[in-house]
C-alpha cells in the first residue's frame, strides 16, 4: 500500500513537472469565444487561427530575408527604453532596422522604411549612420526598382519615412493607425496640462515636456506623427498605391499581416514571412527588444497597452512554434541586432559606402546566392564619406574605423563580433 | 523458491521506482536550467565605455531663444491644421469622412494657413535664423497654395484637384521638418 502511495506521488511529481515545461507564462485565447477584454475585434487573431497560418504556409512559397539598419540612435538610457532595466543605470545605442522580403521571383517588400534624414539629427549627434535607403540595397546587391510593397509596422517617423523613395511600391497600413491619429489632433488639453495632446509637447528651447511630471512626448498619443510623415502616407493614398487595411491580412501566400493593435501604436501590425526556417515575425516597434520578447518584458512603451504587447509577444511564440520560437521574432531596436548575441543577425556586415550603418542576412531561398561578401571575416574594404579621406578597414570592425570616420559622427562602441 | 521470488519482486519495485526518480531528477534539471537561461540577463556585448557627453547644442542668443519661442505656437497650428488636413483627405478616400467635413477641414486649414503666415510676418528673425525663417514662410505659403487647390474640388466636383494640390503640401511639410528640427530638436524624440 505504502509503495502504490509512493508510485501515485511520484508519477505525479513526474507530470507536474513535464506539465509545467509548456508554455505557462503565455497568455492563451485559443479558440475565438476567448477574446481577451479590451483587444479590437479586428485585432483579435486566436490562437488556433494563427496555428492555421502557419499550416497554410507550409504550401507557400519560400521567401529569402535581409535586415537593413536604417539609422542608429545613440546613448538611449536603457531603463527609458525597457523598465525592467533601468536598474541596470547604463544607455544603450538602438538600431533602426528595416525588413527586406525577397519572393521567388524577386519582387521585394519592404517592412518598415526607415527615416528620412535630417541635418539637425547629426548636428547633434543624436544619432549616427544614417544612409539612403535606396542606396543600401545597392549596396547590399539588392535593386530597389523591385520593391513592389511596403508593408509598415506602424507610422512613426522613424519607420515610415522614405516612403516617397519608392513611388511604385503598394503602402499597407491599418485604418486603425489613421483613426487614432486624426482622433486625438484636437484633444482637449484643459485637464491634461497638454499631457494628451497632438503637437507642442514639449518646451521649445529645453525639449522637456509641458507641464509636471517631465515625460517626453513620445507618451502623447499623437507624437511620433510628424506632418511630413503622414502627408507621404496621404502621397501614397492619393496615388492609389496604397492598402487601408483592418486587421488581418494575406498579402500573398506565406506573408500574412496580423495586427497588433496598440502594441506599439493603435495600429501596430505584424508581418509574418514563410522561410526556410520557418516562419519569421517582422514586429517593428511592437516588437521593438528581442531580449524583450525573449524575457517578457516590455519595451518601448509609447502609445502601448502592455498587456496588447504581450499579446503581441504571443503572436510570434505562436507563429513560431514549430521552428526556432522567439528567435525567429524580428525586432526594429534590438541592441544585440548585428552580433551573434540576437543569432537571426549574426551573419551581418558593415554596408559599403553605408555611412557605419549595417546589413545582415537573415536567411535565403529559392536558390538566392548569399549577399554577405565573400571577404567579411578577414577581408578588407573602402569607406568613404563626403568630404574626408577614404579610410580602409575589416567589413565587421566599424567600432574601428566608423566611430572616427566622421566628425558629425560621436565616437560609439559596436560590439566586437568580426 | 518463493521466498527467494518475494525478495526479487521488491528489487524490481525498487529499480522501476529508482528509474522514475532518476528521470524525475533529469527533467527536474533540464526544467530549472531552461527556465534560468530564458530569464537570465543577456550578456552584455556592448562594451559600457560610452563616449564623451555629446556636444551640446550651441546655446542659443536672447533674440534667438525669444523668436523660437514666439515661433513655438504658430508651428503648433500649422503642423495641427496640415495634419488634420492630410488625414481628412485619407479618411475622406476611405470613405470614413464626408465631403462635407473634408471641406470644412480644408477652409478651416486655409485659414489657419493665412493667419499664421500674418503672425510669422510680425515676428522680427534674428539674421542668425533668418534663412530658416524665410523657408517657413516659404513653407506656410505652399500649404495655402496647396488649400486653395483641393478647394476646388467642392466647386467642381472632380476629386483630382486633391492630387494636384498634393506635391505643394509635401513640399512644404519636408521645410518644416527641416526648420522644425533645427528649432525644436526634441519635438520629435527616438521612438
Amino acid at each position: 500500500m505504502a509503495r502504490t502511495l509512493l508510485r501515485i506521488a511520484m508519477m505525479s511529481v513526474f507530470l507536474f513537472v513535464v506539465g509545467g515545461l509548456g508554455p505557462a507564462d503565455v497568455l492563451q485565447a485559443k479558440s475565438n469565444n476567448e477574446r481577451p477584454p479590451q483587444v479590437l475585434p479586428s485585432g483579435f487573431e486566436s490562437t488556433d487561427s494563427l496555428l492555421r497560418d502557419v499550416e497554410r504556409a507550409e504550401k507557400a512559397p519560400l521567401y529569402s530575408a535581409w535586415i537593413v539598419e536604417s539609422s542608429r540612435f545613440l546613448n538611449v538610457p536603457f531603463g527609458g527604453f525597457q523598465p525592467d532595466k533601468a536598474g541596470l543605470n547604463t544607455t544603450v545605442d538602438l538600431p533602426v532596422n528595416v525588413g527586406i522580403i525577397e519572393e521567388p521571383d524577386g519582387k521585394l517588400t519592404l517592412y518598415d522604411s526607415g527615416w528620412k534624414q535630417l541635418a539637425y539629427i547629426f548636428d547633434w549627434n543624436t544619432s549616427c549612420c544614417w544612409a539612403d535607403l535606396r542606396h543600401q540595397m545597392q549596396m547590399i546587391g539588392l535593386n530597389p526598382e523591385d520593391v513592389t510593397r511596403i508593408v509598415i509596422g506602424h507610422g512613426h517617423w522613424d519607420h515610415a519615412g522614405q516612403l516617397d523613395s519608392f513611388p511604385n511600391a503598394v503602402l499597407y497600413v491599418q485604418k486603425e493607425e489613421l483613426k487614432q491619429i486624426d482622433f486625438f489632433l484636437d484633444y482637449p488639453i484643459e485637464f491634461n496640462g497638454g499631457h494628451i495632446r497632438a503637437v507642442n509637447t514639449v518646451d521649445p528651447i529645453s525639449g522637456g515636456q509641458v507641464g509636471p511630471p517631465a515625460q517626453a512626448c513620445a507618451r502623447s498619443p499623437v507624437c511620433g506623427y510628424p506632418p511630413q510623415t503622414v502627408a507621404e502616407i496621404e502621397g501614397k493614398i492619393l496615388a492609389g498605391k496604397a492598402k487601408i487595411i483592418d486587421g488581418r491580412f494575406e498579402v500573398a501566400p506565406g506573408l500574412v499581416i496580423h495586427p497588433a493593435f496598440r502594441g506599439h501604436t493603435y495600429g501596430s501590425q505584424l508581418l509574418q514571412v514563410h522561410t526556410p526556417r520557418g516562419e519569421l515575425v517582422f514586429g517593428s516597434d511592437t516588437y521593438s527588444s528581442w531580449e524583450g520578447i525573449r524575457d517578457w518584458n516590455v519595451a518601448n512603451i509609447q502609445q502601448t497597452d502592455t498587456i496588447q504587447q504581450f499579446l503581441a509577444y504571443e503572436k510570434c511564440y505562436v507563429l513560431t512554434s514549430n521552428s526556432f520560437s522567439f528567435n525567429n521574432c524580428l525586432a526594429a531596436h534590438e541592441r544585440l541586432s548585428y552580433s551573434t548575441d540576437y543569432p537571426i543577425t549574426q551573419n551581418w556586415w558593415t554596408i559599403t559606402n553605408g555611412n557605419c550603418s549595417r546589413a545582415a542576412e537573415l536567411i535565403l531561398a529559392n536558390g538566392e546566392k548569399t549577399h554577405v561578401p565573400a571577404n567579411v571575416t578577414t577581408g578588407s574594404t573602402t569607406i568613404s564619406l563626403p568630404g574626408l579621406p577614404a579610410k580602409t578597414g575589416l567589413w565587421r570592425i566599424d567600432s574601428v574605423v566608423c566611430k572616427n570616420t566622421i566628425s558629425t559622427v560621436p565616437p560609439h562602441v559596436i560590439p566586437p563580433n568580426g | 523458491m518463493s521466498q527467494g521470488r518475494r525478495h526479487r519482486l521488491p528489487s524490481r519495485r525498487m529499480l522501476f521506482l529508482g528509474c522514475v526518480a532518476i528521470a524525475v531528477i533529469g527533467v527536474c534539471s533540464f526544467a530549472v536550467s531552461r527556465a534560468v537561461s530564458r530569464t537570465a540577463t543577456p550578456a552584455v556585448t556592448t562594451a559600457n565605455v560610452k563616449p564623451a557627453a555629446r556636444p551640446p547644442r550651441p546655446a542659443l542668443t536672447p533674440a534667438e531663444e525669444a523668436y523660437m519661442r514666439a515661433m513655438w505656437p504658430i508651428h503648433g497650428d500649422v503642423e495641427r491644421s496640415l495634419m488634420r488636413a492630410s488625414l481628412g483627405q485619407i479618411l475622406y478616400k476611405t470613405d470614413d469622412l464626408s465631403r462635407a467635413e473634408l471641406k470644412a477641414r480644408m477652409e478651416q486649414a486655409l485659414t489657419t494657413y493665412r493667419g499664421a503666415e500674418t503672425r510669422i510676418r510680425a515676428l522680427e528673425p534674428p539674421a542668425s535664423v533668418r534663412n530658416d525663417h524665410e523657408q517657413y514662410l516659404v513653407a506656410v505659403r505652399l500649404f495655402q497654395e496647396s488649400a486653395v487647390e483641393a478647394i476646388k474640388m467642392f466647386k467642381d466636383g472632380r476629386d483630382d484637384h486633391l492630387l494636384a494640390a498634393y506635391p505643394k503640401s509635401q513640399e512644404g511639410s519636408d521645410k518644416i521638418r527641416e526648420v522644425g528640427g533645427k528649432f525644436w530638436p526634441s519635438e520629435f524624440p527616438p521612438n
